[in-house]
């Protein structure tokens, strides 16, 4: 027995991480699975119904309209980001990159709202955009547009669109910081060169600096889909439980949440009675979302590591 | 290299000033009104001060005795962080020094909670907690943040991975065994890697928001988010505090942040150019 230790000392080294990994990441997976075949509400008796919760979320009308609502929300965060963020952060650390008078200040101040916590990022834009105390309601009407004057948070079709404008407002420096260590990975030798063809700064970043920085582009599409499906914070605090009014927010984990463990279910019983059956099968979709996506991921990892 | 970079690239860079000049106003306007009574904050929003006060701080310093939630918050981090730290350069070490048969198997595994948020496990990890009687406890936000271990796994292995096997074959040799050479000599020299894992890792720790409001549910385990929430739910009635809770919650970080800028930013860059 401790010779059989003796000979594989890694093994002292992985349990301590493998135990308390396997108990509170991987095992959590499998029960979400397996609850998600009953009927259950987390405390009372738990029915067997096997892929009963799935036909439910599918057919039912009112949860059917409800997962698209919040899953069209996620995709829309997911393309903005994609289309616009990660274009911008690329230009900004390209701005960066070359040197630009101020990098230092650009760099702090495009990252620092990272440290700030949700709320007050939310808090901040209701300052800047609430009917009443909002900003730049009195700027309009300081320069004789008084007319314009709304209360931007209340328009519903704005909503979506205002979550993601703070959402990148807060992270946007994360994913440039990225690209400017990606691009200081490229040899300089080749950007001088292009330099000396007479390539001015931005045949220089379309040519040589994005074909360098692919796979990074990359790891930030897949990590902004995956931020799409899992995105509850913004959405639970400026539209509460409920997703906002018309559910104009909602998100699909802020959908998941509220089946699971929202106590004022708008569907009446059913569902409340079978929280933790249909909190767990929505959790169950979207881990399916998420697997294709991460088996492409895995297998990226391992192609560049054998480069 | 030339430094005149066109005109197109002069316009971003005018924007950029702008844009970063608007995260240090916001900031300036947020400590402005922390110091002005509510009645000016919601009447004359852009006026000039009828008189500054500091009952805002001392409502909720004294009155709503806000420096135990920092310290909750503080707690959670700490503890996490500290969690994290032993239990995920343990594993990357064994996965990264030992060769055995299912070293690839083990690697992978250990990535699969990068895909996976654990809040869509939160339901089993839930029943968990109660039957552990930890719910409303600030240990079940502690250990199922210490368990997120897939990233500082894969950039610590990644480090290890990297080392001359000399520097382990000599330390044995000089009699260490396999934990000495471990926490003597191949632990301090991943501080670098270390440091970038715990600036990757903080801020989602003190940022998090779905953990505590899931399993802090009595008041007195609340932490910072949440607490700033019930000031920011109901502006009409708490926008002083709200505003005095912005700034107490957020310059203390921010400070941090700008005396260590380089180092943070350059251990996120590092996580980054590993991951």
């Amino acid at each position: 027995m401790i010779a059989f230790f003796k000979k594989r000392p890694y093994i002292f080294f992985l349990l301590p991480g493998f135990i308390l990994y396997s108990i509170f990441v991987i095992y959590p997976i499998f029960a979400a699975i397996n609850i998600s075949f009953f009927e259950w509400n987390g405390i009372g008796e738990k029915v067997f119904v096997g892929l009963g919760n799935y036909i439910e979320l599918f057919t039912n009308p009112e949860l059917m309209s409800q997962m698209t609502n919040a899953l069209g929300h996620s995709f829309t965060l997911f393309v903005l980001t994609v289309l616009l963020q990660i274009p911008i952060q690329i230009i900004m650390a390209y701005m960066i990159y070359i040197k630009s008078k101020g990098k230092n200040f650009f760099q702090v101040a495009i990252f620092s709202p990272q440290f700030i916590s949700t709320p007050i990022i939310v808090f901040i834009f209701t300052l800047l955009f609430d009917g009443n105390i909002g900003l730049f309601n009195r700027i309009l009407e300081l320069i004789g547009l008084g007319h314009l004057t709304r209360s931007w948070l209340g328009i519903p079709e704005l909503g979506i669109y205002i979550v993601w404008i703070m959402i990148t407002w807060a992270g946007i420096g994360v994913g440039m910081v990225y690209f400017i260590g990606a691009m200081k990975m490229i040899s300089f030798d080749e950007i001088e060169s292009a330099y000396l063809e007479g390539a001015g700064v931005w045949r220089r970043l379309y040519y040589i600096v994005i074909p360098q920085i692919k796979s990074t582009i990359l790891n930030l599409v897949l990590a902004a889909y995956i931020f799409g499906m899992t995105i509850f914070d913004f959405s639970y605090i400026l539209g509460g439980i409920s997703g906002g009014i018309n559910r104009n927010v909602d998100v699909m984990s802020l959908f998941f949440y509220r089946m699971a463990f929202g106590d004022q279910n708008p569907l009446g019983g059913r569902v409340n009675e079978n929280s933790m059956g249909m909190g767990t099968t929505i959790a169950v979709v979207l881990f399916l979302m998420l697997f294709i996506v991460a088996i492409f991921q895995i297998s990226l990892m391992y192609r560049k590591e054998e480069d | 290299m030339d430094k005149h970079h066109g005109i197109v690239a002069g316009i971003i860079k005018a924007f950029l000033w702008v844009y970063c000049s608007f995260a240090v106003f916001i900031l300036g306007y947020i400590l402005y009104n922390s110091f002005r009574p509510k009645k000016d904050i919601l009447t004359n929003t852009l006026g000039l001060p009828s008189g500054f006060t500091l009952d805002n701080y001392k409502k909720l310093l004294v009155d709503d005795k806000f420096l135990r939630f920092f310290l909750n918050s503080v707690i959670i981090l700490v503890a996490s962080l500290i969690l994290i730290v032993i239990i995920s350069s343990l594993t990357s070490y064994g996965i990264a020094r030992y060769k055995f048969k299912l070293n690839k198997a083990v690697r992978i595994y250990f990535l699969i909670g990068l895909m996976f948020p654990s809040q869509l496990g939160i339901v089993p990890i839930f029943l968990l907690m109660s039957k552990l009687n930890l719910v409303d406890n600030l240990l079940s936000v502690i250990i199922i943040s210490a368990s997120g271990i897939s990233m500082p796994v894969f950039m610590l292995s990644n480090f290890f991975a990297k080392l001359p096997e000399e520097i382990h074959e000599a330390a044995i040799i000089d009699g260490a065994g396999e934990w000495t050479t471990f926490y003597k000599i191949m632990f301090p020299m991943a501080s670098p890697v270390v440091f970038a894992v715990c600036i990757t890792v903080s801020v989602q720790i003190w940022n998090q928001f779905f953990l505590p409001l899931i399993f802090l549910t009595s008041e007195k385990y609340k932490t910072v988010p949440l607490i700033v929430m019930k000031y920011t739910k109901n502006l009409f009635i708490t926008v002083d505090s709200a505003m005095a809770v912005s700034i107490l919650s957020t310059v203390p970080i921010l400070i941090l942040f700008i005396i260590f800028s380089n180092r943070i930013i350059e251990g996120v860059t590092a996580g980054a150019v590993k991951g």
